[in-house]
This record gives C-alpha cells, structure tokens and sequence, in this order.
C-alpha cells in the first residue's frame, strides 16, 4: 500500500476539486484530514507545556524556548547548526 | 518568510577547532587541530552583538566547536568577556565536564546542551582520537552536570532511523534528566560523505513512534515534535503563514580566525571553485554588521541559495512546514545551493510531520 506522503507529493502536480474546508494544498489537507486525532495531541503538547513551566522559567535549559518565533540557539528550525 | 535578516538572533563562535574526540559521523574537517580564536576576534564580534543584545530582548552567543571546552576555562573566559547582556550556550560532548567546569558554567550563567545518542551502546560512532567508545566519559560528565544541578539540553545522532530505537531513546533521555531533545538524524555534509538515504517507512514509522513515548510522559520537549505540533496547530488554526520567520535567520559563525559563515557552520573550511571558501567576510577586517548586510544582499553563494529557497517554496507542498532546505545539504548532497529537495528534507521533515499525522490518524 503506498504511503500517504506519496500520494501528497504526488497530489500536488494534479488537479482536485476544491474542498469545502478551503484546503487547496495537499499538506494542509493531509493535516486537516487528521484534525480529530490531532486535537487531542495538541491539547496534550499545550498541558505539558505548561508543566514544564517553559514560559518564563529563568535558569533552566528549556528558557531557549521561550520565545518560539526567535528560537535562540543550535535549536533553531530553519537554517541551524548541528 | 523572505531573504534573509541583517540582524542576528545569535552567533556561533568557534573559540577552537580541536575536538578530543573523533566521531565518524562529524562534519567538521579540522578537528584534529588546535587553532584557538584570538581574543581580538570575540572583542570585534562583541562590538556590534553588544548593540543588538541591548536593543533585543534575548540575544544568544553559542559556544560551538570543536569541542569549545577543549579551548579551557581560562580561555573561553577570556572570549566571553568582551560581551555584555547576552545569553551565552556552549554545545559539548560532556567528555571534559567535572565540577570546575560545573563552577565555570554556573558563574558565567552558561546554558548547557550534550551531545550524546543515547545509551552505551548507541554510542559507538562517538570515539575517542585513540578510537575507544566515548561513552563512559560523555556519562562522567553528565553525572556531573545533575551533581551541581545544572539544567541541559541534548543532542542526539540516529544514524539509522527505525521504529524500534525511538521508545529506547526517548526513555534513555528521560532518565537521563535533559530538558530539552533535538533528534539529528545523520546528515551527509562536510567531511562525512556516508549516504543518509533511508526507507521511507522506517523513518516515518520512527518518528510516528518518537511521539507514541513522547505522548506516554511528556516530560521533555522535543524540538522535533514540538515544532510539528506548532506546525500542524497553526494549520488547524488557519495561522499557518505565521509560522516561518519572516526572514531567515544569517546566524553567522565567526571561525577561530575571525571568518564569518552565514547559514551553514558546516561550510566553514571548504572551497569550491565557484565560491571561494564561502565565508562573507573578516571581523578583523569589516565590522560584522556590514558583513550581514552585504550577505543578506545575496552576495556569492547566498545568492545561490535564496534562489534555491524560492525554487523550494514553487515546488514543495511542505515549504510552509520547513522554509526552504538547508544550505550545507544541498551543497553537499546535491552539488549546488539551488537544487531543492534534499535527503535531510525527506528524513527530518517530510518524514517527520507525516510520522507526527500517521499518529495522530491512529490514535
């Protein structure tokens, strides 16, 4: 059976009625499709979060993650060094 | 997300080349030798990073290498002297933490991240110069970090993704006590040219596992889930467009000799016929500030790669998730700066948000 990432990528170079949910690439709707189970998980990453303290914790290892949009060190996602 | 900012949010310093140890896996060409950077150099790094860090509310300085505590006490306090208002990390393999260091670290509110891929045994491509496994010193070091109560981060290498190690690892780093995990799956880069092309499923099914344990106890944020969460929120939140930086981050490298590589660390030390030895320019020589505003120009190979980002952007449907693949891996995969898609891309992205949504489908 073929994984769903080939028929995303695959998906993209072919033409598909618009759906209701407005999703007009195949990432966002591979990710609106999962939308049940993925609440769930997101409602889980948020409480652990917060017991982690990670907003405003001063000392600790996880404060270079504080500000997510400007994540400070080797962390960062984009274009970081190992 | 557009071109790339002028200013910083952090630097990498390199305060030596030398690395104790010689990891088969490491990118980095001249570890063997003991280069130390020149006071003069942090001191020209200082002046403008001094401004930034005032005029932002975080600004981080990274202690790379090398191994930097190879560079000693003395020394790396010399070097961080000349900065003020700033958050200084250091990346290390643990090997030469013992309790001076855990002094040094505390007195100079050094962050501290570990670089070590799980237990002993999963270790082997850590070794010595002599070639003995790292490990028991890497666990030394450790040990003493969590004596003196030193928060730390980890970092960790799989070389060989598959379904089986991700619960191994995880709750190998749980009771490790890291409060933060980066998961690197090997990269093809710089002096290590092993292939790093796996199987689509195992590297899915690796990731869609990571979370499964991750989920179990959630006690350590995971830099990889994490940002597949924020990711995959934001598309349920119609918030997607805000998740890339506007602008790329240059997080410049100043070389031991002063050498600013912008994007990649990893390209420091080489050259290439078109692009000379890819450094923007000399702090000993132009203020660092000019250098970033001229490489955010899309001066040399920067120029290469903004092309390839937006390539990336017509082409991939995941351009909204990644922003673009990584300089040194197209360069060192694929030969130029504007070839797309990469094997990291496929291992550490793609595979990734679709391991993140496989779980999330199935529970």
């Amino acid at each position: 059976m073929p994984l769903p990432t080939e028929s995303v990528r695959g998906s993209a170079r072919v033409a598909k009625p618009p759906r209701e949910d407005g999703a007009d690439d195949p990432v966002t709707r591979r990710v609106l499709d999962v939308a049940a189970g993925l609440d769930d998980l997101l409602a889980e990453a948020a409480a652990a979060r917060t017991a982690r303290a990670e907003e405003g914790s001063e000392g600790a290892a996880v404060c270079a993650w504080n500000h997510f949009e400007n994540i400070p060190t080797f962390y960062n996602w984009n274009n970081r060094p190992r | 997300m557009s071109g790339i900012a002028p200013v910083p949010g952090y630097v990498v310093m390199q305060p030596t080349t030398l690395c104790n140890l010689d990891c088969t896996y490491c990118y980095l060409p001249h570890r063997a030798l003991n280069r130390p950077m020149p006071v003069p150099v942090a001191a020209a790094v200082a002046a403008d990073v001094n401004v930034w860090a005032a005029a932002n509310d975080r600004f981080s300085v990274v202690w790379h290498g090398g191994e930097p505590l190879a560079a000693g006490r003395a020394a790396l306090a010399d070097l961080m002297a000349p900065f003020r208002g700033v958050e200084h990390h250091v990346q290390t393999n643990a090997t030469l933490i013992d309790d001076p260091w855990c002094e040094f670290f505390a007195a100079h509110d050094v962050r501290v991240s570990v670089s070590v891929d799980g237990p002993a045994e999963r270790n082997g491509q850590r070794v010595t110069r002599a070639g003995r496994p790292a490990y028991d010193r890497i666990e030394r070091g450790i040990a003493a970090l969590r004596a003196h109560g030193v928060a730390f981060s980890a970092l960790c290498v799989v070389s060989d993704p598959r379904p089986e190690l991700a619960a191994e690892l995880y709750r190998y780093f749980l009771d490790l006590g890291c409060d933060v995990l980066g998961i690197n799956i090997e990269e093809r880069e710089g002096v290590n040219d092993r292939a790093n092309a796996h199987g689509e499923a195992a590297v899915r099914e690796f990731w869609a596992a990571l979370v499964a344990e991750w989920r179990r106890e959630p006690r350590i944020h995971v830099r990889e889930i994490e940002h597949a969460l924020r990711y995959a929120g934001a598309v349920l939140s119609g918030t997607a467009d805000d998740v890339l930086p506007r602008r790329l981050d240059p997080i410049p490298t100043i070389g031991v000799d002063g050498g600013v590589y912008v994007l990649s660390p990893e390209l420091a030390g080489f050259t290439d016929e078109r692009f000379g030895d890819f450094s923007s320019g000399n702090v000993l020589a132009t203020p660092l500030r000019q250098i970033l505003h001229a490489a955010a120009r899309g001066t040399g190979w920067v120029g290469e790669f903004l092309a390839g980002v937006e390539m990336c952007r017509a082409e991939c449907p995941y351009f909204g998730f990644c922003g673009g693949a990584h300089a040194a891996n197209r360069y060192f995969e694929l030969g130029r700066f504007d070839a797309t898609e990469t094997d990291h891309c496929r291992n550490s992205k793609i595979r990734l948000l679709e391991g993140v949504l496989d779980h999330a489908a199935a529970h």
